[in-house]
């Protein structure tokens, strides 16, 4: 009985991909009024909790992400398109939190020919979109898995292309890559437990309409600008 | 040593998790009768025919196996369907009320990035020959009491109906692949993409694009959602899955059961052999559900009976985990006695142990073999003979291994 009354008084708790889409999410999380003591840029802490102990979010690699909330260790997370379409998770996709905006593409030499007679090497952080991408136009590949600076393997010649994301080009350009095609947009999105959003609905529902609200604000300053 | 020995996916329960696992099978199978079901037993093996078009299961996870006359069959990877074709060729006439039970072990490649998972145990119900609203009542009701029987509380239960979605998307004439992707945009309530897809697809008229953006907010208190619902009822058959949901609920509430209910339409169960009501069963800190049911209603006419049905299946290895993680157990360990005896003793031994084993105690015996002490020291080295009490028996009396020491004590202190 106790350790009921107890499980209903924990804060909701967030998972956030580390990096940019994090201090993203914390800067929101700061604008709807939550304040967290303990963090800063250069804490090397793992979990920071408001001074209301209403929420508490963790820092994790943004692939485990999905995991953390699938499980239901975290109630709800932040997290790129490109992450949960690499790791398909039994999660719901809540809101398109239209920050982190990027592209998922196609990138090779200018003179690159991707054609259906002739198969592509093709290395990635994302072998999974890659595949579904080329399957989708019938294009036949090899995929090489790569943990990072995929770049390399075209000017290397390990592959014929590359399958990543890309923000401003500039590692593109600075090795004289271009895009070949564009795969998806890509943009960070709000994924809840499927059994959090029903048993601590009281606690969830208030944080995603937070969120939602100051989605429109954003979207009506940026109309409003133009 | 190191050798892994380990069929990958393939748990062992045992010790106390036995004894907890095999409690709980006894409170639920006795659960299960006083409501009248009969228990029945399931072959392991199925016709790997009849999962063929069963579009909830992969066909890469099922465990296939050829009999000695060449035909295919498969490790169960459910019970329902096995226990409708048992229904079927064991009762002929469809009007019949069929109330079975079952405990079994499910095979199937359960095993996502994070586990490896290939076997479960489930305990369920099923229930044949009604089709009315109060049968659904009954079954959800039974579920609900199952947790309430072990001393669950916190029992949060989802129904839904998987009609009120696919009245609409009949509707929209899609290909199936996209018919799927539209289904599963709303069952992960995505809105932000199920937007996008729908603004992509001219062929779909801006009536039910409305209707199709509100489905996934379906969600909530009975009597919230039925509000809502009756706005987006645009079909007669929306409006009847409406109404039959409104009774159900309505049977639920008058058992005592309004605070466990939520109603959301926008999800489904993996198998699509459910055809109405369906409904899953939440506990808090557990990331699956732990019971999964509903109707389902053509799945007998495979058989050639058309026979409606319900039912619902409980995960048990989930439901031990829970328990476990929540000390709802009473510990019914017994205190093992140890009697180390000299070969000349044995009979003694023997009387002494029986007269334990009488008494309801746990006794075992082993023949001495050098110093008391390195015995004992051996025989803990099993920590599932952690508090237990050693004796030794020899010419000299009975004598008792106490805080690291031999002591002699009398027959009479025993147990």
């Amino acid at each position: 009985m106790e350790k009921q009354s107890k499980s209903k008084n924990q804060p909701i708790r967030i998972a956030l991909a580390k990096g940019r889409v994090a201090r993203q999410a914390i800067k929101v999380l700061e604008n709807l009024g939550y304040v967290f003591p303990d963090y800063s840029k250069e804490s090397r802490k793992l979990v920071f909790r408001d001074k209301d102990d209403q929420l508490a979010f963790f820092l994790v690699k943004s692939p485990d992400v999905p995991t953390y909330v699938e499980n239901g260790t975290a109630d709800i997370g932040i997290v790129g398109r490109d992450i949960l379409l690499e790791h398909p998770a039994d999660v719901y996709e809540l809101l398109n939190l239209d920050f982190g905006r990027c592209k998922m593409c196609v990138a090779g030499f200018e003179d690159l020919d991707i054609s259906f007679n002739k198969k592509l090497t093709v290395a990635t952080k994302y072998p999974n979109i890659a595949k579904t991408y080329f399957d989708s136009i019938d294009q036949p590949a090899e995929y090489i898995y790569l943990g990072g600076s995929v770049e390399l393997a075209p000017v290397l010649g390990m592959s014929d292309c590359i399958v990543d994301i890309v923000e401003t080009g500039t590692t593109l350009k600075e090795n004289k890559l271009v895009v070949e095609r564009d795969i998806l947009d890509i943009s960070s999105r709000l994924i809840a437990n499927k059994v959090s959003l029903k048993t601590k609905k009281d606690k969830i529902t208030p944080i995603i309409n937070r969120f939602e609200q100051e989605l429109k604000n954003e979207n009506n300053k940026k109309s409003s600008s133009k | 040593m190191l050798t892994n020995y380990t069929i990958d996916g393939f748990e062992n329960v045992k010790y106390q998790g036995f004894g907890k696992l095999k409690f709980i099978e006894n409170q639920l199978s006795n659960l299960f009768q006083r409501y009248g079901y009969c228990q029945v037993e399931i072959p392991s093996f199925e016709n790997y025919e009849f999962y063929q078009d069963e579009q909830g299961i992969n066909q890469d996870e099922l465990f296939k196996l050829v009999n000695s006359s060449g035909k295919i069959l498969a490790l169960k990877p459910d019970a329902t369907l096995p226990i409708t074709r048992i229904a079927a060729i064991n009762h002929h006439d469809p009007e019949e009320i069929i109330k079975f039970c079952y405990l079994t072990t499910i095979y199937k490649d359960f095993t996502s990035p994070e586990i490896s998972k290939y076997e479960t145990t489930q305990a369920g119900v099923e229930y044949f020959g009604n089709s009315d609203p109060s049968c659904d009542g009954e079954i959800v009701a039974l579920a609900i009491e199952s947790l309430k029987n072990l001393k669950v509380d916190d029992i949060h239960v989802d129904i839904g109906n998987v009609e009120f979605i696919n009245s609409i998307l009949d509707k929209l004439y899609l290909s199936q692949v996209n018919r799927d992707k539209l289904f599963k945009l709303i069952e992960n309530k995505n809105i932000a993409d199920l937007k996008e897809f729908l603004d992509s697809n001219t062929t779909i008229s801006d009536e039910y694009k409305r209707v199709i953006l509100e489905l996934p907010q379906l969600y909530g208190k009975p009597e919230e959602v039925f509000t809502q619902m009756k706005e987006l009822a645009i079909t007669p058959k929306m409006e009847s899955v409406l109404n039959y949901l409104k009774e159900v609920v309505t049977y639920l509430e008058s058992l005592g059961f309004k605070d466990n209910i939520n109603i959301d339409i926008g999800f489904t169960n993996r198998m699509s052999y459910y055809t109405g009501l369906i409904f899953k069963v939440y506990l808090p800190e557990l990331g699956e559900p732990i019971v999964n049911g509903g109707r389902y209603d053509s799945l007998s006419r495979k058989f050639g009976i058309d026979r409606p049905a319900c039912g619902f299946s409980i995960d048990m290895v989930s439901l031990l985990n829970y328990l476990e993680g929540q000390d709802l157990f009473e510990n019914s360990e017994k205190t093992k006695n140890i009697i180390i005896y000299q070969p000349e003793l044995r009979d003694k031994a023997f009387e002494m142990c029986n007269d334990i084993r009488s008494q309801g105690g746990s006794a075992e015996m082993f023949v001495s073999k050098g110093e008391f002490n390195n015995q004992v020291t051996r025989i803990l080295k099993n920590a599932h003979y952690d508090n237990s009490n050693f004796y030794e028996l020899n010419d000299e009396g009975l004598f008792q291994w106490k805080n690291n020491q031999k002591v002699k004590t009398s027959q009479s202190g025993l147990l």
